[in-house]
């Protein structure tokens, strides 16, 4: 295996767009090929992530066209859909490719547009018996809430701090979504969607696109170009058992046990972490599955500030899912991005100080009240 | 394929496609359960069990995953009483055109150590919280965007 090198990232603002999928994936390629200082003829290979643009825009295989508007032509392209893991699919499969040495120089992206109307979940049809019997996603996480309440104790209120330091970041990005912050008690009062689930702890529905560059070392010192090194990546699925645990996600742990290892990492050592806060409970539970805290002790590591900037290993410096936005198939790429910035120490007024490593988890999907695919990342300073 | 599939075909019936004239229903998924319950019959569920293991599955496999064996697969009427493992009361309209306030989760039946995703009868999250003992029902759900009655299962407390 050799190292592999983040050298060029970029991304849109995430939000309501008025503008093709095609058109928000080439701004986003765009900016990664200028960061990375290449033309679009030096690319080998391309990585596409998009969730639901079948299902929303009766579009697929977005990659070859986002790929064509940003100049790069007649390579091997391959199109992903993990759910909310897709982009993060596309970047482990760019990554394996370029650390088992097919190509010296490939371009990873995320993209998608998932705006629904005013007041309406996203829609992603009908196959699915559980939806057909009333599932929507916020429920399955309310499941995860109150068991994870009932078990250890963690209260409305930890929950709804992980909205309010979300939002609270999301001011502190031009990308983001929401540039407002919000209280615990607008969270917990903002309308209930599934008990105890409310408004402003879900993630909001978002258009947007994410993109990075990546090169094996000898190609990223021969561009002059030093990168972040991409020093871990692990994907998994589920087991699907049917008495599950839910009160974290195995897979998450696994996941992060893979990429920890290859990293030769301990979560001591984090700096920095972005994580799939689609909903509050959800990134109690991530500190957790990637080893922040001790298992149980999510709710009181919010409320004592450890993951607010400033805090002992700040967690969605971005704004994440929550405040960023969260287009499904961007998002992945999307932290990536993010966590190149902190790691180059260009992340502006959200800058942590002297992050060296930093971790990327996302999973997405659901299936038997487990999740489909789960990804982490783990991106280093050298 | 073995006895299984043939009796996979007797409880398949109840499925009545879409589009054919003067149907004013439709079930969830064909071959969960009966509809209507045949007289003198409690409603059930069918899920089926691997003979070599004893596991039972719901929604029904096709192969046990561990014996790894063909035909090993029987079907399965799972017992009619839960209890609550999980739940909540959504309060937006679901896209499959359930009408909020509506409740569901998921229920552990003791008596074939499985736990369902399934909808409860109720909106009052009080009644509906984990441990509340409950029973299967067969019922409307919602009504899909052809004007059907979509009839799927519930569980509903036993007070």
């Amino acid at each position: 295996m050799r190292d592999v090198f983040i050298i060029g990232v970029g991304m849109t603002v995430f939000g309501k767009h008025e503008r093709s999928l095609r058109s928000l994936g080439y701004e986003a390629c765009l900016n990664a090929l200028r960061d990375a200082g290449v033309k679009p003829a030096d690319i080998e290979a391309g990585y596409c992530g998009n969730g639901l643009a079948p299902a929303l825009q009766g579009e697929a295989g977005i990659g070859q066209h986002v790929f064509w508007e940003a100049g790069i032509r007649g390579i091997p392209v391959v199109n992903l859909e993990n759910a909310c893991a897709s982009g993060s699919t596309a970047l482990r499969e760019g990554w394996m490719a370029v650390t088992a040495g097919f190509y010296d120089i490939v371009i990873v992206a995320g993209v998608e547009k998932t705006v629904m109307p005013k007041g309406t979940p996203l829609n992603v049809g009908l196959g699915e018996l559980e939806v057909r019997l009333g599932d929507i996603f916020p429920g399955y996480f309310a499941f995860a809430a109150q068991k994870h309440m009932e078990q250890f104790g963690t209260t409305l209120e930890q929950m709804a701090m992980v909205s309010v330091k979300n939002h609270f970041n999301g001011t502190l990005n031009p990308y983001a979504q929401f540039q407002k912050p919000v209280t615990v008690d607008e969270v917990l009062k903002s309308p209930m969607i599934a008990d105890p689930i409310t408004l402003f702890s879900c993630c909001p529905n978002s258009d947007g696109a994410a993109a990075v560059v990546l090169a094996s070392a000898e190609k990223a010192k021969h561009l002059g170009k030093k990168g972040v090194r991409l020093a871990g990546s692990a994907l998994t699925s589920g087991t699907y058992e049917n008495q599950k645990d839910f009160t974290g996600w195995e897979m998450e742990r696994r996941a992060a046990k893979q990429a920890y290892e290859m990293a030769s990492i301990d979560p001591k050592d984090i700096s920095v972490a972005e994580v799939h806060d689609a909903f509050t409970i959800c990134e109690i539970v991530h500190y957790e599955g990637l080893g922040l805290c001790p298992t149980g002790e999510g709710g009181r590591f919010i409320e004592e500030g450890h993951t607010a900037m400033g805090g002992k290993v700040p967690v969605c410096p971005s704004g994440g899912l929550l405040a960023k936005g969260h287009p499904v198939g961007a998002s992945g790429v999307a932290q990536i991005v993010e966590l190149a910035w902190q790691i180059r120490g260009e992340a502006g007024k959200r800058q942590v100080p002297n992050a060296r490593v930093a971790v990327a988890q996302i999973m997405g999907g659901n299936k038997g009240s487990d999740t489909r695919a789960c990804t982490v990342h783990v991106l280093m300073k050298d | 394929m073995g006895e299984a599939s043939k009796e996979e075909v007797k409880i398949a019936p109840t499925y009545t496609p879409i589009g054919i004239g003067g149907v004013s229903w439709i079930v969830v998924e064909p071959g969960l359960f009966e509809y209507p319950v045949p007289e003198g019959q409690k409603p059930a569920l069918f899920g089926n069990r691997c003979t070599k293991c004893g596991r039972v599955f719901f929604p029904r496999r096709q192969i046990c995953p561990d014996c790894f064996d063909e035909g090993t697969m029987e079907i399965k009427g799972l017992d009619s009483r839960a209890v609550i493992y999980s739940s909540t009361v959504v309060r937006i309209p679901s896209p499959a055109g359930l009408k909020p306030p509506y409740a569901y989760g998921y229920v552990d039946i003791p008596a074939d150590r499985i736990r369902l995703h399934a909808l409860l009868e109720g909106t009052d999250l009080a009644s509906l919280a984990p441990g509340t003992e409950v029973k299967l029902v067969i019922a409307p759900i919602a009504v899909n965007k052809q004007g059907q009655q979509v009839i799927g299962y519930k569980f509903k407390p036993i007070s």
